[in-house]
């Protein structure tokens, strides 16, 4: 934690170190693979497109390029903006670090719908088109069901919001292995996959579907910024302040739940990207959401990609599940970021 | 002119019942305190006041607005709130903080104005706070701390504010600094006080009026001088009060009981 609010300076030159990351990770999405191909034939291949220069790609490396390669780093940018962006958001109006969709029973409601896609085909399929439908109706039917239960009494506070998110996602969750125990050993296997998060099945189409839920979901989040500074005096203050916390609650909770839904639903559960993003971005701008919420988008871009460099390129040519990466790397980082707080505190 | 009114106000949580029929009419440009033992229902009573508590009966209307048909933002600007341990966020600057203040007038979709800049600048001028400005709003001392967060309900620019026991936690000296700036602002900018005190001395050399809640109703209501030296002090703290005059100056000391001596 920074002893002081964050110099100018300091601030743009995170902004840009963090913008490279991005850079550095677009480039890995394209470039780096079993097939090799370089950097330069892949620019100029793009600059072909808009009519500079001429390709010197050939067919086969350019599906490669454009039709595997990108729309995975595109969905990943995608993810993990978004994941990110929602974590930050709820631990602000929250004002709990630990926060994020995922508490409130998005992850649960997502797997019990998936799980119910994916033990209702037969033997052979792969995961139904149609189990991303499914995961998303039930991460919105868990969230809707905590926020029915816990934010309805006059009394609620964010602890009762957490407390019902708990139960909702332990019930789903019983329901979910119920399901599971039920069904086939192929298919455990399959459920078990798609829990484990990847961005193996990306396509444009798969980008198509998240982008508008995205880039709704996040710039709300981020437009949200200043009343989360407001926020962190507490429910009572901010509203004598002036901020109408109800329905900035209902505003963000919504928008980060629907927007982690529909990636979710599309690339499974991935988890940690939601805590440790936002935390590094604390950790190097200060406390401010003005701050944090906009470079986490950027950041959590970059982060996922990077580590989807890694799932895929370490044990090639098979593929490490994108959630045990995202977890090998974020769970040493958090503990970093928890003895770099506890110094800055004592 | 009447600026606060309270009328017939009772407030709940679940069955029991906090505070009960209370009614009070402030005027513009004075100084009241509510006193009262603890559990009274000082805290609720005022909280109520900043329009943070659903009344269960009554009123309460700022300014001639009744303030449960207004949204937060309206109320902000015509009541603002100190409660009793504000909570003072880690890694924000004093000036951010007190800068907080002017969220109702430039909205959360934009920056502060110019103008409220300028307010800013100004409270932190008039609560010497200038020199703090950069400084992590955590890292202030009890005293400093206190003056931030009054300087915070200033920069709301509104005609009232509403304080629960902004001398907690303080030293003498500092209490007295706090409460000589909110003296000045009765004096010098006619704002309206409403604060809760413990300290019953305090409470009566610098208020104009003094309220006695007790058990969530008001046994007493009038100038210091009356409320201070009443029966009724005593039995609703439940002890014996003895008043002393030091140069002009009444002191509230508290006596032994006879099993004591």
């Amino acid at each position: 934690m920074l002893a002081s609010p964050p110099s100018a300076r300091r601030v743009l030159l995170v902004v840009v170190a963090i913008t490279a990351a991005l850079v550095v990770a677009v480039i890995c999405g394209l470039v780096i693979g079993p097939t090799s191909i370089s950097t330069q034939r892949i620019l100029g291949d793009a600059l072909s497109r808009v009519g500079i220069g001429h390709s010197t790609l050939t067919s086969t490396q350019s599906t490669i390029v454009w039709q595997y390669r990108a729309p995975r780093m595109v969905l990943g940018l995608l993810a993990g903006a978004m994941l990110a962006v929602a974590g930050g958001t709820y631990q602000g109006i929250f004002r709990n670090p630990l926060a994020d969709p995922y508490l409130l029973g998005v992850a649960a409601g997502a797997g019990l719908g998936a799980t119910l896609a994916i033990v209702n085909v037969s033997n052979n399929a792969a995961v139904p088109t149609w189990a991303p439908l499914l995961a998303f109706a039930g991460a919105m039917v868990a969230v809707t069901l905590t926020w029915i239960i816990g934010g309805r009494s006059m009394k609620s506070t964010p602890a009762t919001l957490i407390l019902a998110g708990v139960a909702v996602s332990a019930l789903f969750t019983s329901a979910q292995t119920f399901l599971q125990q039920q069904s086939s050993t192929q298919s455990i296997a399959r459920v078990y996959i798609w829990l484990l998060g990847s961005l193996a099945s990306a396509s444009w189409h798969s980008v198509d579907i998240v982008v508008p839920y995205v880039i709704v979901c996040s710039v709300l989040c981020v437009l949200a910024g200043r009343a989360l500074d407001v926020m962190s005096v507490g429910d009572d203050e901010a509203r004598s302040l002036g901020l109408s916390v109800r329905s900035l609650r209902l505003l963000v909770v919504g928008a980060s739940s629907l927007g982690t839904a529909a990636i979710v639903s599309v690339v499974g559960l991935i988890g940690f990207v939601g805590i440790i993003v936002p935390h590094i971005v604390r950790l190097l701008v200060g406390t401010s959401y003005r701050r944090i919420l906009p470079l986490s988008v950027i950041f959590g871009a970059a982060f996922l990609v990077l580590c989807d460099t890694v799932a895929r390129t370490v044990m090639a040519p098979s593929e490490l599940p994108l959630g045990v990466v995202t977890a090998v790397i974020g769970a040493p980082v958090f503990v970093v970021i928890l003895s770099v707080r506890r110094m800055g505190t004592s | 002119m009447t600026m606060v009114q309270i009328d017939h106000v009772s407030l709940r949580a679940g069955s029991t019942t906090l505070v009960s029929d209370v009614s009070l009419d402030v005027t513009g440009g004075s100084w009241c305190t509510i006193i009262g033992p603890n559990g009274a229902g000082k805290t609720t009573l005022v909280a109520a006041v900043a329009g943070l508590r659903t009344l269960y009966r009554g009123s309460v209307s700022i300014d001639g607005e009744l303030l449960a048909d207004l949204n937060e933002r309206r109320r902000a600007r015509l009541v603002a709130y100190v409660p009793q341990h504000p909570e003072i966020p880690a890694g924000m600057s004093v000036e951010e903080y007190v800068a907080l203040g002017r969220v109702s007038f430039h909205g959360v979709l934009h920056a502060p104005s110019l103008r409220d800049r300028e307010v800013v600048a100004g409270v932190l001028e008039r609560l010497e706070l200038t020199d703090f400005r950069r400084r992590d709003s955590a890292s202030l001392s009890g005293g400093e701390r206190q003056r931030m967060v009054l300087a915070r309900a200033l920069a709301q620019a509104t005609k009232v504010v509403v304080l629960d026991e902004p001398t907690t936690g303080l030293d003498v000296r500092h209490q007295m600094d706090i409460l000589e700036l909110l003296k000045t602002e009765v004096a010098e900018c006619g704002l309206t006080v409403i604060a809760t005190l413990h300290d019953l001395t305090l409470a009566g050399l610098f208020t104009d009026r003094l309220v006695l809640l007790s058990r969530g109703a008001v046994v007493m209501d009038g100038p210091a001088y009356d409320v201070i030296r009443s029966t009724q002090l005593a039995e609703s703290y439940g002890t014996t009060l003895r008043v002393v005059t030091v140069d002009g100056i009444d002191v509230v000391v508290p006596v032994r009981g006879d099993a004591h001596r």
